[in-house]
């Protein structure tokens, strides 16, 4: 484990809950201003680019070898999750025509936005091992998807239930929905592949390259909302969401990034020792009498 | 629902907490699990490690 590369992502991740949850607080309910002097574009793009640099800073910190970072990225997201869900339960206000129920997008949300991000880290990983060959992006690989498909099956199973006061259905072939079922499936398939593979490098392969394919729907699910016409709403942004929902989607959003992160750097520990505990081929013993 | 404006929807709001809670716990035990089995059969098997 690079401590330095850690404590960076640490650092950096600090200042983004810093300008995009606590300044919000601070305004919202203290009435004090502890932004900086920072407008609110520059703050958002902080939160943004601040957790996402941190992301890259963990995974590329990690060499395996440490047990305790994992869980204290896990710890550190249920806490934040744990902060989030009580402002979105019992502090945020009702939306003025959802009522109770748009409390469903401060999980829903951070669900969707990092399932496509678990996504992107495996395409990534594919990409990265296709070029280096280097098994950790393997392992990386395969732990990104399963993350990746454990967020889509759960954004699927919270988007139905937000569809059903809302919409009147459970479910409903609308582009939105269509896509990220596609895309659950296709990388359902992907890990599907991996099992029937026995040849470590031909499942690295294979899986690389079905990975790749499999990404081309995650531009399609971002943009499904504005190419089609959708029942579901288009993304929103700081503009068009209120200042007291923005504090619990943020901790949210901060929580499950801190658990994706912290369950992809576990999942790839086991994927790195299954390929390490897999025997070589015994050899072939000619018995002569 | 009235005039285009969603009454109640609690218990819903309750039953998408409780599933992202579920199902975030569920995985995590999974993996922690899966990683002792993993890490108990590296330590056992000569080849590996």
């Amino acid at each position: 484990m690079n401590k330095r590369l850690f404590s960076a992502g640490v650092a950096l991740l600090a200042l983004a809950v810093y300008f995009a949850v606590l300044v919000t607080i601070a305004d919202e309910y203290w009435n004090l201003n502890i932004s900086l002097g920072l407008p609110v574009v520059a703050r958002t793009l902080i939160a943004v680019f601040g957790g996402l640099i941190a992301l890259v800073l963990f995974l590329a910190a990690d060499d395996y070898s440490d047990y305790r970072q994992p869980n204290v990225l896990i710890a550190a997201g249920i806490m934040l999750f744990l902060i989030g869900s009580y402002f979105g339960l019992f502090v945020a206000p009702p939306e003025q025509f959802m009522g109770e129920t748009q409390r469903i997008m401060y999980v829903h949300v951070p669900t969707a936005w990092f399932a496509l991000v678990a996504m992107t880290l495996a395409a990534i990983s594919a990409i990265v091992f296709l070029l280096g060959g280097n098994y950790k992006w393997d392992a990386r690989l395969e732990a990104s998807i399963e993350v990746g498909v454990v967020l889509a099956f759960l954004l699927c199973c919270q988007g139905s239930i937000w569809a059903k006061p809302t919409w009147g259905v459970w479910w409903d072939w609308d582009p939105r929905l269509t896509t990220t079922a596609v895309l659950l499936f296709a990388f359902i398939g992907v890990l599907a592949l991996r099992r029937f593979v026995e040849d470590p490098l031909k499942r690295a392969i294979w899986s690389s390259v079905a990975t790749i394919i499999a990404y081309v729907d995650v531009p399609i699910v971002y943009f499904s909302v504005k190419w089609w016409n959708s029942l579901h709403q288009q993304q929103s942004s700081p503009s068009t969401v209120s200042k007291p929902f923005w504090i619990p989607l943020r901790a949210n959003a901060f929580g499950i990034l801190l658990l994706m992160t912290g369950f992809i750097m576990l999942r790839s520990r086991i994927a790195a020792l299954r390929l390490k505990n897999e025997r070589p081929p015994l050899p072939v013993v000619e018995v002569t009498t | 629902m009235t005039q285009g404006v969603v009454t109640g929807g609690w218990n819903f709001v309750i039953a998408a907490y409780a599933i992202t809670a579920a199902i975030l716990t569920i995985y995590g035990v999974t993996l922690i699990t899966r990683l002792r089995e993993e890490r108990l059969r590296a330590s056992k098997d000569p080849n590996a490690e």
